[in-house]
């Protein structure tokens, strides 16, 4: 096994004594903050969720499992003060790091990306032969890491007005506490919504990953899987594909050349 | 000779009540007691002074709603045989609070009520001023308590003299007519039988359900022309929706312990007073005020803003509120449907590909 990736723009790529390549996709501190995130999400959710459904009988059963009202509410706004802590560090870690020029913003939007969309639902209802070529995240996965990041933003921001809104208060109109309290419920929904239909069916329930990209636990990804995935990725790292998304063995031979740059 | 014996007693009872049992000749069971109760003079003497008369009302008893049902000892139980047994009691109230605990054997559902009701604690807390059956219902003379049910509250303010008054200066008090069964009487928000203390956070988790009773009844609030989303509103903010899980919690046993704003804190308890056409929108939000700085001690008068008065929000009285919701009532249905649209398409291009892969 050897490792050779030189510099941080370049992501470790393994090739095992069996000759797979493996490419990272997910740094250990990455794959550390998705499951801490899962964590904290589902936590929140549960002693979020029966908050706004009060009058369901689930929202009492769990309100008995926590022991009370007080305890729940408790529970929710630690976790929320995590959340809030792992958010900052997580924004500030990127603008940071892009501003060092240590990594690409590979999840930030392009032109591109909306091309690829249009050619992707158009290759979807058949118009289009091939699927475009996408890069190390495609628009699916950009829009969901955004969509998720603009939620949590929202619902930290609302959730510190709702924790301290007396506090608030000294400053701000009382109706900032009605709206903060509008968003907090509604941006929850919308979130959940997202993470259940959106990225579970991406990361776990399409038929093309089922039963699960599991590159989120081991953080690679075979060079095959990558070139029919994330071709422009592949030719980043790699050189151009061929015609069949499949690589030639010519061409990963020449790349050690230009990763040893 | 039956008359003889009566004459007789007369002078044993007019003696003690703790006398030997007195000598009493039946020849007709269903008019024996009236025979000489309906004229008696004499009264019958406890050892600490009091004494209770003996006559009884012919008239009373059968105008009573136990008129023709229930004869004498259906009450007075005691052994009857030629004499009536001493009286172990040592004062009328003693007296009449042992003659109550025989209502519970027709009325034990209300008996066992009332068991958890602050009165009967105080009872057996030695208080024996505390009111018992016949002391709310009468005792030869009982009524129906529900025609007419104001008859009741004159029972209360009996004892609680203070707190009727100012009731009866309340806008339910003073709009209480005899013909109106929408007013509320005392036991309305405090229960009959089960009266428990006003100041206990039991009670005070069950408030809005009580007020909500008639406010919450949108049929009932249109005839007074009354906003009938008082509840829904006051559930749907943030002191509603905690009070709802502490009531849920309470019945669990785990009692609140934070306190939290429900109806009495603005409207008042016994003094609640109609707020239309009576003070102007600044002199209602300065009420509102006073009661958000009772609990939020270093809150400015801009958590007012924070209380829509039991109004929904709309453009016109919250354009922000009303906006985000809005907003998110669009913006939810708008981006599940076209990621389902997306995640549908798809599947079904997998599944053209794979019957394509199938037909080579």
């Amino acid at each position: 096994m050897k490792n050779l990736s030189k510099t941080s723009k370049i992501p470790k790529i393994i090739e095992l004594e069996d000759g797979t390549t493996l490419i990272e996709r997910f740094s250990s501190v990455r794959r550390f903050e998705h499951w801490f995130a899962v964590i904290i999400f589902l936590f929140l959710a549960t002693t979020g969720l029966p908050q706004k459904y009060y009058t369901t009988e689930w929202a009492a059963e769990l309100l008995r499992w926590f022991g009370g009202l007080d305890q729940l509410r408790g529970a929710h706004r630690l976790f929320g003060l995590f959340f809030c802590t792992h958010l900052v560090i997580h924004l500030l870690n990127i603008v940071l790091e892009v501003m060092r020029d240590h990594i690409r913003m590979t999840l930030f939007p392009t032109r591109k990306d909306l091309s690829d969309m249009v050619q992707t639902i158009s290759y979807y209802l058949g118009h289009r032969e091939k699927q475009p070529i996408y890069p190390k995240f495609d628009y699916r996965q950009k829009f969901e890491y955004l969509a998720i990041v603009l939620c949590s933003i929202v619902m930290a921001v609302s959730g510190l007005v709702l924790f301290f809104p007396i506090e608030l208060m000294q400053v701000m109109s009382g109706e900032v506490i009605l709206v903060a309290r509008e968003m907090h419920s509604s941006q929850a929904v919308l979130a959940l919504l997202l993470i259940i239909i959106w990225h579970l069916y991406g990361a776990q329930l399409s038929p093309e990953v089922f039963p699960g990209n599991a590159s989120i636990v081991h953080g690679y990804m075979t060079k095959q899987e990558l070139a029919r995935k994330h071709g422009a990725e592949y030719e980043r790292l790699f050189g151009p594909l061929d015609g069949q998304s499949v690589p030639r063995q010519a061409r990963e031979s020449s790349h050690e050349k230009k990763e040893g740059v | 000779m039956k008359w003889l014996n009566i004459l007789g007693l007369l002078g044993v009872i007019s003696g003690s009540a703790f006398a030997e049992g007195i000598s009493v000749k039946a020849a007709d069971p269903a008019r024996n007691c009236q025979n000489c109760h309906a004229q008696i003079k004499s009264r019958l003497h406890f050892s600490d002074g009091s004494s209770q008369t003996l006559q009884v009302d012919e008239t009373q008893l059968n105008d009573s709603i136990h008129g023709g049902r229930l004869g004498c000892s259906d009450c007075h139980q005691e052994k009857w045989g030629n004499t009536h047994p001493s009286v172990e009691s040592r004062s009328v109230r003693d007296f009449s609070i042992k003659q109550s605990e025989t209502c519970k054997r027709c009325h034990f559902a209300h008996y066992t009520r009332q068991v958890d009701g602050i009165h009967f604690k105080l009872l057996n807390q030695g208080r024996t001023d505390a009111p018992t059956c016949v002391d709310c219902h009468g005792a030869h003379d009982v009524k129906d308590p529900k025609n007419p049910r104001v008859v009741m509250n004159r029972k209360c303010g009996a004892c609680h003299k203070e707190v009727m008054k100012t009731y009866e200066n309340s806008i339910h008090g003073k709009g209480l007519v005899e013909a109106n069964q929408d007013h509320p009487l005392c036991i309305d928000c405090h229960g009959a039988h089960k009266i428990e203390k006003s100041d206990e956070m039991n009670f005070r988790v069950s408030v809005h359900l009580v007020c909500g009773k008639c406010h919450g009844d949108a049929e009932r609030m249109k005839k007074y022309n009354l906003n009938p989303n008082v509840l829904s509103t006051y559930l749907d903010d943030f002191h509603g929706m905690s009070n709802q899980f502490y009531q849920t919690q309470g019945k669990d046993g785990a009692q609140a312990k934070k306190y939290f704003a429900t109806c009495t804190d603005c409207h008042g308890a016994h003094d609640v007073q109609s707020l239309r056409n009576k003070d102007s929108a600044g002199q209602v939000r300065k009420k509102v005020i006073k009661t958000c700085v009772s609990c939020h001690k270093t809150g400015k008068d801009w958590l007012a803003d924070a209380w829509l008065s039991h109004q929904k929000p709309t453009r016109e009285t919250a354009h922000w509120v009303w906006g985000v919701k809005k907003f998110y009532s669009f913006l939810i249905p708008l981006i599940m449907a076209g990621l389902l649209l997306h995640i549908l398409l798809h599947l079904w291009k997998l599944r053209s590909n794979r019957s394509k892969g199938k037909q080579k």
